[in-house]
């Protein structure tokens, strides 16, 4: 019995994630989603997802950066690869050339619209 | 009256008796007045009391009224000035109000004239903070309208192409033939909507001084490389050779790397649309003592001479409605711009039928 891949979509735009979702589930993962930072953070704890995508830009433009930090000194985000994602030429912490030393990690971060064959691609090789 | 408090008026003249006389008139009037008959000192206190109000003297023994107009009006933008003069010296009162003064008031002057220039002056202060509050308000709301279009535009327009790739995913088996064309129509309109919202973002950013531009020392001839790379594949599907004609050692200018690559890319990707195929585009370098310049030529249909003047005018199209929306409409606004950021210029010359050239001239960069 194989069993899925768990992905968790944190964004506060519930078509994004219902497009995003559609994607990820055809690529054989099983996705959950949460539509603002807290449910996301909380759901984390309870689902254990071996990979969450989070958006940079949810109700302030940080929201993400606030639920990465979360996430990453969490017991199950610690170990877990992060995705962020961004609005094109949203001028956020990552995009600048020195970025803050407290920083929290991301694996990667993706520009929306997502290709799907890039996102399949890239989330493959994240959760190995 | 302000907040319920009497105005405050405050009168700085060497003669007792004015003093006295102008405190009479405006305190039976419901006025608060503080006076001083030494200039260093109603500076003082006008710093110390803010009065709405303040009446100078123009002619003092020690020090010049002048002075204190320019000093009182530069530490306190909001206090109205009005200057007590004699007839002889008008054109000092004028003076006075190039540096700041609002009114004059010539002696002598009776009670009722000292009340009415005061009310005027009055008016004209809230009439003036009321205006500068409406100003910061509309600045503050077009900050706002920025960052309310950069999310609320381009996110539906982001679900929607996300909502696009899925459905050409778990669909794309059964989207054939007309079903699949519609979809890549549908995603080649979304893109040109998202490019006008891109470019008018730009265009809103450079207006109110919010564009991010690092200026370094460049290399133009590495951001034209970049930027024909870019274009390359678009001119081979259509037929366009693409060829560069550069000045060796070029100098270098002073620029913001990303913004100038779009401008070229810009200007690159307009020729391409007006050039037929076997058409050739040519980008060129050269320089002289001052400036730097790149020139982009190519052997399209040209502009007409009459529409030159108008074309970096936002949504100008050279042939009008029939022209097919082919672009934003702010590629060339955009272009002009941000030459204007780097204290440079665009220009273009055409001839009907036989093409079109752009001529980017940068302020050379004397490195020492």
């Amino acid at each position: 019995m194989d069993s899925k891949k768990k992905v968790l979509l944190i964004d506060d735009d519930k078509d994004f994630l219902m497009a995003t979702k559609l994607i990820l589930e055809k690529g054989g993962y099983e996705v959950f989603l949460a539509e603002d930072g807290k449910s996301g953070v909380e759901m984390a704890k309870s689902v254990n997802p071996n990979l969450a995508i989070v958006d940079m830009m949810m109700e302030t433009w940080s929201e993400g950066f606030n639920v990465v930090s979360k996430l990453r000194t969490s017991e199950t985000g610690k170990q877990i690869p992060l995705i962020m994602l961004s609005a094109v030429d949203l001028q956020g912490p990552y995009q600048s050339f020195e970025p803050p030393e407290d920083l929290p990690t991301v694996d990667l971060v993706l520009h929306k619209p997502i290709k799907a064959d890039d996102l399949l691609r890239y989330v493959g090789q994240l959760v190995g | 009256m302000e907040q319920g408090f009497p105005s405050q008026i405050l009168i700085i003249d060497d003669e007792e008796s004015i003093l006295d006389g102008c405190r009479q008139a405006l305190e039976k009037s419901g006025y608060s007045v503080i006076t001083s008959s030494d200039g260093a000192e109603g500076v003082k206190l006008a710093r110390e009391k803010k009065p709405e109000i303040a009446f100078i003297d123009l002619k003092m023994p020690n020090c010049s009224g002048m002075d204190i107009i320019e000093l009182v009006s530069r530490d306190m933008p909001d206090i109205v000035l009005i200057v007590i003069t004699g007839y002889a010296s008008i054109v000092s009162a004028v003076e006075a109000m190039k540096k700041g003064a609002y009114d004059y008031l010539p002696k002598p002057f009776t009670p009722d004239q000292l009340r009415a220039v005061t009310k005027r002056g009055i008016e004209h202060r809230q009439l003036k903070i009321e205006a500068d509050s409406l100003r910061e308000e509309k600045e503050r709301m077009e900050k706002n309208f920025i960052t309310f279009v950069s999310h609320e535009m381009r996110s539906p327009l982001v679900t929607i192409q996300q909502y696009i790739e899925s459905l050409k995913l778990i669909a794309g088996d059964i989207l054939t033939g007309d079903a699949a064309d519609i979809i890549s129509r549908c995603e080649k309109r979304i893109q040109n909507l998202q490019d006008l919202v891109e470019h008018w973002l730009d265009i809103s950013r450079i207006e109110n001084g919010t564009f991010s531009q690092a200026k370094v020392p460049l290399d133009l001839t590495e951001i034209l490389e970049h930027s024909m790379d870019e274009m390359n594949p678009l001119c081979q599907r259509r037929e366009i050779i693409l060829e560069a004609d550069h000045k060796a050692e070029l100098p270098k200018i002073l620029g913001d790397h990303e913004s100038l690559l779009r401008v070229f890319t810009n200007i690159i990707g307009n020729a391409t649309k007006y050039t037929p195929a076997g058409g050739r585009i040519t980008v060129r370098t050269d320089c002289d003592d001052y400036y730097v310049y790149v020139r982009i030529e190519d052997t399209g249909q040209g502009i007409p001479q009459d529409k030159l003047p108008f074309i970096f005018e936002p949504f100008f199209r050279v042939h009008g409605k029939q022209e097919r929306q082919k672009g934003s409409g702010l590629g060339l606004t955009f272009s002009k711009k941000i030459m204007d950021a780097h204290n440079g210029y665009i220009e273009a010359a055409s001839q009907e039928g036989a093409g079109t050239a752009f001529t980017l001239k940068f302020p050379r960069l004397y490195e020492l």
